[in-house]
């Protein structure tokens, strides 16, 4: 079928047309593709009734055995599936959108047969995109990178929500090939880089989302206007009603669990996640929303104290979340290029220490993330790249850390054992009141 | 239906993913089972293929006792695929049912979710009689003959299959849970004046 050491994107094929007379079309043709119907997942029954569980049973299966048989197929034929195929994008899209994360709740409840048969669709999905983010699979059977980034681009194979997804999916046990996989779809094509720039602020708006929820948010953070005499109307995270507290903690965890697993695996987003200020929204997001939250967790009475001790855990695996957010675009936009040695040394130390100082009026965060990772551990590192490092200004930084400490009425367990690392979370090392 | 998820809002709110909606049809169960049964029908083996081989080099008593367990067995698929299918989609359940049936005694949960899959609810009287009906018909058959047979022609076996992508490759099902907390969320939770000091 496939002639040695020619791209997919310029073969030829001779098939048999409707009336039985061979003709040749591009390898990768419409009209080459099955009909298979790939069914659109759905998510494992939360009730467990036994006929939801034996149809969700059917469902997968009629899923894991369609995929295998895509793996199976040739080079050339999984392509023209890929790009043709409606019904197989659109289930790949859905066990995206509806695969449960292992943060769910649903998913400790469910019985093997639907752990086993979730875990073989968790499988063939991911191999799945692995092949579809591989345009080289043998010396034989290869696409031209160049045309391999338009059709993975054009085609929606791949986007940046689909990327996030998969990263908080698959990113666990899989970092080192997610990696591979999102560094060759960002590599051959560049428009990722662009998108992902586009995308940066909507997760900035997610954060003021939650903030405004929370009766929180004020435009541009200072605003200082008089507030509308109805203002006290909207609900705050006291008196907003259980399940929207609920709903507002889990999409905090999803939201600061998935970004940080993106930047985890794929680094070169940061400077991204950077350029657009990300690290200050963060941090003062952190400052306003997670004490008021944290009140309304302790003081609301829940009916169901399950529910409170796991909106409580949420919350501060999320405050974990944001203060390693924080950690991954320091290391990688200022400290790793100071390591590394470069040209630019004095600048990225110099964006360091301003980056460190706009943390000093965010207390409870700056408390927080010195609790993990010791302020006092990178201004060491920055003196010994940089020995001419103004000393009153590291001083300054971390006299304005103690003051931190202080004002939340802690005290640091690194001061005088420095680089023990935080292992208890962020909230959990909070005063609770 | 699925918690709030930073994702579904990029999906809906940036310029970043496909907008317009799916143009083809949505399939469910019922369709895909279908189309499974069309698929199956194009596959090697076939109802012709079956009464040769139950019928060659068989005497004359012999082949008129194989011609009976046929018939019962297209009755069998009757029952299954449902009356108001023709003639060509019962012969091909009936084959569907002697490739199930072929080197089984009895019907198993396994059988039983096969042929629920590619034919949905079904009596389980007919199953049982399908599986009858098979083990009759290839008892004077040597075992190895059948397994020659079916290797050679069956849909279930699927030269690809030791090839597929990625079967090489170690993949992990851990997947990201919620962080330890050292101080566990009960004492935090309730104890509202209480200072922890670390």
């Amino acid at each position: 079928m496939a002639c040695a050491l020619v791209p997919l994107d310029e073969l030829q094929v001779t098939e048999p047309g409707p009336a039985g007379k061979a003709h040749a079309l591009p390898a990768l043709h419409p009209d080459r593709k099955e009909e298979r119907c790939f069914l659109p997942y759905r998510s494992p029954p939360e009730s467990g009734s036994p006929a939801e569980v034996e149809e969700f049973l059917e469902h997968a299966k009629f899923i894991t055995e369609d995929l295998e048989w895509l793996l199976a197929l040739p080079h050339d034929k999984f392509w023209c599936q890929v790009v043709f195929d409606e019904s197989l994008q659109r289930c790949l899209d859905s066990y995206l959108h509806h695969a449960p994360r292992g943060l769910d709740l649903a998913a400790a409840a469910s019985s093997p047969a639907v752990v086993d048969t979730q875990r073989a669709v968790h499988r063939a999905v991911f191999l799945a995109f692995l092949r579809m983010a591989t345009h080289k699979e043998s010396k034989e059977n290869f696409i031209t990178p160049a045309v391999f980034g338009e059709i993975i681009y054009e085609n929606f194979l791949f986007d940046i929500p689909k990327i996030l997804d998969l990263c908080v999916l698959f990113g666990k046990g899989n970092s080192q090939l997610l990696h591979k996989m999102i560094d060759n779809i960002f590599t051959q094509q560049p428009s990722y880089y662009i998108d992902l720039d586009e995308t940066v602020p909507t997760v900035l708006q997610v954060f003021d989302t939650i903030l405004d929820k929370c009766g929180l948010y004020c435009e541009g953070a200072t605003a200082m206007e008089p507030m509308k005499l109805n203002s006290h109307k909207q609900p705050t995270a006291m008196t907003m009603s259980q399940q929207d507290l609920a709903d507002l903690v889990l999409y905090l965890c999803d939201s600061t669990t998935t970004i940080h697993a993106f930047l985890d695996i794929f680094p070169a987003g940061c400077s991204s996640f950077h350029s657009h200020g990300f690290l200050g929204r963060l941090t003062s997001f952190y400052e306003t929303a997670v004490p008021d939250l944290e009140k309304a967790l302790r003081k609301r009475n829940f009916d169901d104290k399950r529910v409170q001790e796991d909106l409580w855990r949420r919350l501060s695996h999320s405050c974990r979340e944001i203060v390693e957010m924080a950690h991954l675009l320091l290391h990688h936009t200022c400290l790793q290029p100071i390591l590394e040695g470069g040209e630019n040394m004095q600048t990225f130390a110099e964006e360091l220490l301003l980056l460190f100082t706009s943390f000093l009026p965010e207390k409870r965060f700056l408390s927080d993330y010195d609790e993990q990772f010791p302020i006092a551990d990178d201004i060491s590192l920055l003196q010994q790249a940089l020995p001419v490092l103004d000393e009153t200004r590291t001083s300054y930084l971390l006299q304005g850390v103690q003051s931190a400490w202080d004002s939340v009425g802690r005290r640091s367990r690194h001061r005088g054992a420095a680089g023990g690392g935080g292992a208890g979370g962020a909230a959990s090392a909070s005063s609770p009141g | 239906m699925s918690p709030p998820r930073l994702t579904g809002t990029l999906r809906s709110f940036s310029t970043v993913s496909k907008k317009e909606a799916f143009s083809g049809q949505l399939y469910d169960l019922k369709t895909k089972r279908l189309k499974r049964r069309e698929l199956f029908a194009r596959e090697g083996l076939t109802w012709k293929k079956i009464y040769h081989f139950c019928s060659e080099h068989q005497d004359k008593a012999q082949q008129q006792a194989a011609s009976q367990q046929l018939k019962s067995l297209l009755l069998a698929a009757k029952d299954i695929v449902g009356n108001e299918d023709g003639q060509e989609a019962i012969e091909s359940a009936a084959v569907f049912l002697f490739e199930t049936f072929h080197n089984k005694d009895h019907v198993g949960t396994e059988e039983t979710r096969a042929i629920k899959q590619m034919f949905g609810p079904f009596p389980s009287s007919a199953a049982e009689a399908s599986c009858a009906c098979v083990a009759r018909l290839l008892a004077p058959l040597g075992d190895s003959r059948v397994e020659d047979f079916i290797q050679a022609l069956g849909s279930r076996h699927d030269p690809q299959r030791g090839s597929a992508f990625g079967r090489n490759i170690a993949f992990s099902y851990e997947c990201y849970t919620l962080h330890p907390l050292e101080d566990l969320p009960c004492s935090g939770v309730h104890e509202e004046d209480t200072s922890l000091d670390f």
